[in-house]
């Protein structure tokens, strides 16, 4: 996770919410107010702190209208509360609908105050970076079963007695000659003849490369064709080829 | 001595590449929720004195690296370190321990709008939507991360830090205005 912007702007909801003079909203004013004077927000009388509220209200200058009506909310609240404890005989006024009691402000004083810490806390093991990381992508497709060592060496062997042979063709024999056409003919007759072969019995024992190939090309254009269907039960199993007709005939048999 | 159980678990939380649930470890390694459950615990605490943590959110489990370890592998990784600013701290804070909860609830808290640090804690994947509150207008409700555990390098979230009122007391938590 990056973080290259500390709350970047989000378009169209509404601008940056910038911190006023350092207050994160009406809670942390008072909430500063009653640190400051190392007061007990259990004690202390909130409306005693009308005035001085008032006071960094009027002190911040130029506030967006929301905002303003925030801190004015909680600066006419304080005020009224003050009005009360001067006033004893005004206690009996019951609250307004929206209204919060004086035990209520302390209690959401108190929270906000926990969540402060909260946040300081939670601040503090950022800025320490002491964050875990976990194990990030890059599977590697790996065959289905387990590597077979014996497997690996009998491959190289072939490849080894490919390549050799294939040198000796070079240097001594003179190159066969297959056609695609012809050996497309012979598969043909072979499928329709057997209904089924394998792609090794058509290779035959030891086949030459160009063999091999001319066999492919041939398998290839048979499929293109649609005379003949490929199979394979597993990965690296043997293909087997089939006469496209007959599977068809044991699929509606089935 | 570690048993057959917990080296099981381990090996198959090695390779996740994303937290595993309970009930799936259990099902791959053949064991009770009882039996799970133990060899987890064996793991977290041989894990103590290793690079990696075992780190869970709810039933999801998964192998991570030690938060003592995160300048080592932020510097392998080139990993940036994550700035949040104070605002965001305060919401992603009542998030944190108060989830689930709604935007009202922790606008009231707080004491001020929250649209904006909300988006920005959910668009760094910090909080993220947790269902509906069955409430007038069903309002969203928000909840930590798995990336957040990361990030603060918490194992779990019982390991918040624990900061308590100043009377002592978990604080009250107010109705939403």
């Amino acid at each position: 996770m990056t973080g290259e912007h500390d709350d970047a702007p989000v378009i169209g909801v509404r601008p940056p919410r910038v911190s006023v003079e350092g207050f994160e909203g009406p809670l942390d004013l008072l909430l500063q107010l009653v640190e400051e004077k190392k007061l007990d927000i259990l004690r202390v009388r909130l409306g005693d702190l009308a005035s001085e509220y008032l006071d960094r209200v009027r002190a911040m200058g130029q506030l967006p209208a929301e905002e303003a009506s925030a801190f004015l909310w909680l600066a006419s609240r304080l005020v009224l509360l003050k009005a009360r404890s001067l006033l004893p005989s005004l206690e009996p006024v019951p609250l307004e609908e929206d209204e919060v009691s004086e035990e209520e402000l302390r209690a959401r004083l108190l929270e906000y105050q926990a969540v402060r810490k909260r946040a300081q806390a939670l601040g503090d093991r950022l800025r320490a970076g002491e964050r875990a990381f976990h194990r990030e992508g890059g599977t590697v497709e790996l065959p289905p079963r387990g590597g077979d060592t014996d497997a690996l060496a009998a491959a190289w062997s072939r490849v080894l007695t490919l390549a050799m042979r294939q040198r000796r063709e070079e240097l001594e024999v003179p190159p066969e000659r297959y056609s695609v056409q012809q050996r497309t003919a012979e598969i043909e007759e072979i499928v329709q003849r057997e209904g089924s072969v394998s792609f090794g019995t058509l290779l035959g024992e030891d086949p030459s490369l160009a063999f091999a190939i001319v066999t492919f090309i041939s398998l290839l254009d048979l499929y293109r064709r649609a005379v003949i269907d490929l199979q394979q039960e597993e990965l690296f199993g043997e293909i087997l080829v089939v006469k496209k007709g007959k599977r068809d005939a044991e699929r509606a048999g089935e | 001595m570690r048993s057959e159980l917990a080296n099981k678990v381990e090996a198959v939380l090695f390779v996740a590449e994303k937290p595993v649930s309970r009930s799936e470890l259990a099902r791959v390694v053949g064991a009770t929720p009882r039996q799970l459950d133990a060899a987890l615990g064996e793991l977290r605490l041989a894990y103590e004195e290793t690079g990696m943590r075992l780190q869970h959110d709810g039933d999801e489990w998964q192998i991570v690296t030690a938060p003592e370890m995160a300048s080592y592998v932020a510097s392998y990784l080139g990993a940036d370190r994550l700035r949040v600013s104070p605002a965001s701290l305060e919401t992603l804070a009542v998030v944190a321990y108060r989830q689930p909860i709604t935007r009202a609830e922790v606008e009231a808290v707080r004491g001020v709008n929250c649209d904006q640090t909300i988006y920005t804690l959910m668009s760094r994947r910090l909080i993220e939507e947790r269902g509906r509150k069955e409430a007038p207008g069903r309002p969203i409700l928000y909840g930590t991360t798995w990336e957040f555990l990361e990030c603060f390098g918490l194992s779990s979230l019982d390991q918040l830090p624990t900061v308590l009122a100043p009377d002592g007391a978990l604080p009250v938590s107010p109705e939403p205005a």
